[in-house]
This record gives C-alpha cells, sequence and structure tokens, in this order.
C-alpha cells in the first residue's frame, strides 16, 4: 500500500500523525515562547489574534502553541509505552492460551474478564491513590513516579483488551489445517506459533492496537482532569484540566488542546481501520 | 517385503454430548514396504480419523486412542510425543484434502516448501532453495523459481495441491498418507494428481495410504484396498480380486452407486438408501444390516468377524456373496 493510494482522509491521518511524532521528537528546539513563561502583556490572546502567539495564550499569558506542542511528548509517549508493553505481554498471553488451550487458556481468560470488568479509570485512580501518593500531603511525589504508576495501570488495561483479540484470531487460525499439516512435518509447537500463527494474528492485533493507542490518550487526559495524572500541566490531557476554570473567558484555551487530542485518537483511528483492511484482505486478494 | 505400518484393533473414540462416539472400531490394517492401499467408504465412516490416528496427529483431549500402532519397527502407541514427532515428515507425511485451507496464506510458497527442509533436515537457506526448486520441477509446477516466491492464493488449485504434495515429500517420507487428495479438485485435474501421485510413488518407492470414497479413484492407482464401513474394515483384498469377486454387500452396493454413460439419464441414480448408524449408538448385529439388500435375521443380532479366504481377501460378512446362501 503506497501513501499515494490511501484516501483523503487516511492521508490527512498520516500528516497529522507525522506532525505530531514531529513534536514529540524535535518540539523543544523548535523557536517559540518557553511554555513555562507567562507573557504579561498578553493574557487571553485569541486565535490567530497575534504574531507572536498564533494560537493565542490563556487567561495567564501561556503560550498555547507551545504548550500543546511540549505537551505531545508524555501524552504520545505515556500511550505508546503502555500499548507497546501491554500488547507485547497480552498477544504473548492470548496466543499461548489460545494454542495450549484446556487449563492455561480458562486460566487465562478468566484473569483478562477480572481484569476488564474493572473501568480503567477507577483502576488508574486506584493504582495512583495507593502506588503515587505520599501520606504527607507536604511531601511532593516525584513526577517520574506517577508517569511510572500511569504507565503500569494503562498497561494493566490495555493487557486482557490486545490479550483477548489475539486469543481469538490464534483459536481460528490454530484451527486451520495449515497446522496440522505443519505438525505433520514434524514442526515444533513453538515454530508453529512463531511461523504459521504469529504472522495471521499481527493484523488484527495492529488494527487494535491503533484503536487502543487513541483509547489509551483519552485515558490518560481524563485522569489528568481529574487531578492524578501528570501533575505539572504538561501533558494534552492536564493542559484541559488546569484551563477548565476559563471555559467562560477564554474558551479558545480549551479548544486548542481538546482539538489536538481528538484528531490524534481520530487518526489513530483510521489508521487502525485501513491497517486492517489490508493486512487481512492478503488471503481473498488475487 | 516388510511391513511398514501395522496397526492391530486401532480403536478411536471421541467424547461427546451425547457420549462415546466410536469413530474407528478395532481396526487391523497391515501395509508393506513400497505397497499402496486404498482406503474407501462413505463420509463418516472413520477413514480420515484413522489415517490421523495412524500417524497420531488426533492430539484433542476429546480423542482417546486404544490398539498399537508399528511404524517402521517402533511402537507408535507407547512412544514419548517427541519420538512421534520425530517420525513425522520424515518417516510418515500427509497431503491434507483442500489445498486452499492447508496452506499459510500469508507466506510464500517458498518459505512453506523450505521449512520442513531447514527444521527436520537441518538444511542451509541455500540448500534449502536448492532443493525446493528439485521438488516442485518433481510434481511438474512450471516454472518454479517463480513459483517459490508466490502466495497461495496466487496459485490455481491443481497447483496448490502440487505444492502439498511437494511439502509432503520434501523430508523423503517412508509412508504417505493422502487424504482424499482430489476432493477439492476438477475431474481433469483429479487424474492428473492421481497420476502424479502413482508415478512418484514408483520413482521414489514410498507406501502409500490414498484415502478416499470414490472407487473409481483407488482402481488404478492402488494395490489393495480397503473399504471401511462405521469404523470398521469391512473388506479387504488386492485391488484386482476385490473388484473381480466382491464379497461384501457394502462394496457392491458402493459400486452399484457409481453413475455410469449407459445408464438411462433419465432414470434415478443409484444410491444406498437409508444412512450411518449413530457412532454413539453401537448395535450388537451388524452395521449394515438396516440398508443391505440381503439381510437376514442373523444379521441383526450377530457381529460378524472378519473372515480371511485363502487369496487373503478378508470380509466382515454372515453371507458373503458369490458364495451359495
Amino acid at each position: 500500500m503506497k501513501f499515494k493510494q490511501l484516501g483523503i482522509f487516511s492521508k490527512a491521518s498520516v500528516i497529522w500523525l507525522g506532525i505530531v511524532m514531529f513534536m514529540v521528537v524535535f518540539g523543544q528546539w523548535i523557536p517559540l515562547p518557553k511554555p513555562t513563561n507567562f507573557d504579561i502583556d498578553a493574557m487571553g490572546v485569541g486565535l490567530f489574534d497575534s504574531l507572536k502567539h498564533p494560537l493565542g495564550t490563556d487567561s495567564n499569558g501561556y503560550d498555547l502553541l507551545s504548550n500543546v506542542i511540549r505537551g505531545a511528548r508524555p501524552s504520545m509517549l505515556i500511550s505508546l509505552i503502555s500499548v507497546g508493553i501491554g500488547g507485547l505481554i497480552g498477544s504473548t498471553l492470548g496466543i499461548i492460551s489460545a494454542y495450549k488451550r484446556g487449563k492455561l487458556d480458562y486460566i487465562v481468560n478468566t484473569l483478562f474478564n477480572i481484569v476488564l470488568s474493572v473501568p480503567a479509570l477507577v483502576l488508574g485512580l486506584a493504582l495512583v491513590a495507593v502506588l503515587a501518593t505520599n501520606p504527607d500531603p507536604n511531601i511532593e511525589v516525584p513526577t517520574s513516579r506517577r508517569v511510572i504508576v500511569i504507565i503500569l495501570s494503562l498497561t494493566i488495561v490495555i493487557i486482557p483488551i490486545l490479550g483477548r483479540i489475539a486469543r481469538g484470531a490464534t483459536l481460528s487460525w490454530s484451527n486451520r489445517e495449515f497446522v496440522v499439516a505443519a505438525r505433520s512435518m514434524g514442526m515444533k509447537d513453538s515454530q508453529i506459533i512463531m511461523k504459521h500463527i504469529v504472522p495471521n494474528v499481527l493484523p488484527a492485533i495492529y488494527a487494535v492496537a491503533f484503536l487502543a493507542i487513541g483509547v489509551v490518550i483519552v485515558v490518560e487526559g481524563s485522569l489528568s482532569l481529574l487531578g492524578v495524572g501528570i501533575v505539572d500541566g504538561v501533558s494534552w490531557g492536564s493542559m484541559i484540566a488546569r484551563v477548565r476554570g476559563d471555559l467562560e473567558y477564554a474558551p479558545h484555551s480549551m479548544i486548542v488542546p481538546v482539538v489536538v487530542l481528538a484528531l490524534t485518537v481520530i487518526a489513530c483511528n483510521q489508521l487502525g481501520d485501513v491497517l486492517r483492511s489490508q493486512l487481512d484482505s492478503r488471503e481473498g486478494r488475487l | 517385503m516388510s511391513s511398514l505400518l501395522s496397526l492391530s484393533n486401532l480403536r478411536i473414540t471421541f467424547d461427546t454430548p451425547r457420549g462415546q462416539l466410536a469413530a474407528v472400531r478395532g481396526v487391523d490394517l497391515e501395509i508393506l514396504a513400497g505397497e499402496s492401499l486404498g482406503v474407501v467408504g462413505e463420509s463418516g465412516s472413520g477413514k480420515t480419523v484413522l489415517s490421523r490416528a495412524s500417524m497420531g496427529l488426533l492430539t484433542m483431549s476429546t480423542a482417546h486412542r486404544s490398539g498399537t500402532v508399528v511404524f517402521d519397527g517402533q511402537d507408535l502407541s507407547t512412544a514419548s510425543r517427541e519420538a512421534v514427532r520425530d517420525t513425522w515428515g520424515t518417516g510418515m507425511a500427509m497431503i491434507f484434502q483442500d489445498p486452499m485451507t492447508a496452506l499459510n496464506p500469508v507466506r510464500r510458497i517458498g518459505s512453506q516448501l523450505s521449512e520442513g527442509l531447514r527444521v527436520r533436515l537441518g538444511m542451509s537457506r541455500k540448500e534449502a532453495k536448492k532443493r525446493s526448486i528439485e521438488l516442485l520441477q518433481l510434481v511438474r509446477i512450471p516454472d518454479p523459481e517463480k513459483a517459490l516466491r508466490k502466495f497461495p492464493n496466487q496459485l490455481s488449485g491443481g497447483m496448490r495441491q502440487r505444492v502439498m504434495i511437494a511439502i509432503a515429500l520434501a523430508c523423503n517420507p517412508k509412508l504417505l498418507f493422502a487424504d482424499e487428495p482430489t476432493t477439492a479438485l476438477d475431474v481433469t485435474v483429479q487424474a492428473q494428481i492421481l497420476q502424479l501421485l502413482s508415478d512418484l510413488r514408483q520413482e521414489l518407492d514410498m507406501s502409500m495410504v490414498l484415502v478416499t470414497h470414490d472407487l473409481g479413484v483407488v482402481a488404478g492407482h492402488t494395490d489393495k484396498i480397503a473399504v471401511m464401513y462405521a469404523g470398521e474394515v469391512v473388506e479387504y483384498a488386492e485391488t484386482k480380486e476385490l473388484f473381480a469377486n466382491v464379497r461384501m454387500p457394502y462394496t457392491e452396493a458402493l459400486l452399484n452407486s457409481i453413475p455410469r454413460l449407459d445408464q438411462k439419464s433419465s432414470g434415478r441414480m443409484a444410491v444406498i438408501e437409508g444412512r450411518l448408524p449413530d457412532p454413539t449408538q453401537p448395535e450388537p448385529g451388524c452395521a449394515f444390516a438396516s440398508r443391505c439388500p440381503y439381510v437376514q435375521e442373523k444379521c441383526q443380532v450377530e457381529h460378524p468377524e472378519l473372515q480371511k479366504a485363502d487369496n487373503g481377501h478378508q470380509f466382515r460378512c454372515h453371507f458373503p456373496l458369490g458364495v451359495a446362501r
């Protein structure tokens, strides 16, 4: 699949995610007002009102564009890391349990169901409350610890989602005759899983992983909005949380991070769909 | 000739919600080195289960096997999983019914073909590629180098079945199970594939078990024929002897149900009325009794034993055909 063959929405999604990844990698070197400096002469500047602040400032005079760019890194990294680790663990568990069947499958599937029954936000709140708070409110919990706990809780949320997809796909593929054929040639189970099951299951996992990135960005934002995210207001979610009191006077200061977050989620979903339809159709494409 | 595979009193049962399903009920068979055996029977008579069980491929927890399987002097029913696996590919190999589902759709022919060579024979990438090309030439695939880079969906049904045969032959098996190798193909391709299997068997000096529901398929391509019905061998003889002196009413019914050109095309096709007995409900008498045109009282109550004539012709019938009754 070449870029040219993509539809207009998919093209826009690729471009948008490219911009976001550029912000993640090179964001800090873009010559813009420092996101932590407030401009006392330009508080609450509207969208496109000033050349110095292209996306305006919030009611405290923080430049929105530079904040959005700085926010890309924690938002994207947290979701990429947790989907990556969670996806790896989840699909490994799902594939092995579905291939082996029996007791192992029963146990793994039950665990998946238990974790799935806990809402992501509740799990995140509970973990942050237990692992990333200090009984003495005067002692600040280091940000890195919070980030790790948030990644941990999001990883736990992702494991059963991707695990069940991998399990379902493996169940149907491992019943195919080519698995029996491979066994009849004397292949070991591990070789069959790596060479015959995984290549067939991957498309489904990729597609859902992309959707999951979108979900995780939203959950991370919601955690920040509830005040248990990253405290310094650096991610998109915590930007929204910080300005929610200004919705009346400076609505654009909330609209900017919300639109950026929404576009990223939509782009992830779009590409997940494209990826699945592309990778899935090889069997039928003549 | 020495015995290559011998099954004795092989029974396969499956646990089902309706009780124990006896798919294979006490089969004794012997396959000599270099010999080809046709296993014939209608759907559900246990042909496929028999061939998979002889290889040991039935590993689901609901399948139970009793009896012994001796392959090349080694008792597979008591051997370890690893020892059984070592016989797969190099000792016994199988060609599957539907070449569409038996090939992995997302991997190229070349990598699927060289897989067995590299894993089982420890060949290098280069050697495996060379051998893959030879194998594809052996199964008469034109332009083998190009075919190696194709995906299964880019080949026709006949070509796919040839690839399956090449994969099965990759590690020079002594015994090849062909489980309805032509059922998914059209008639002209069927003839080609059968001829190919016959030729290859003689070229490579293999034994072959050809499983099919079509007596016409086995007629020209096997040395011996075993007819199966309801999980039992009901008639077993050399191919010529079987067609010349049918003893078992079921075999006769099978032969009669082959459509003929000299029949009136307007008439009803000859069929065997009724259906297979329920494999979860064993009956005391002959399994074919309810459908047999020659049925007598004894058939309903007493299970016939396998009788052996002097020329090796075996049949399971109280009142065999061609004998005064």
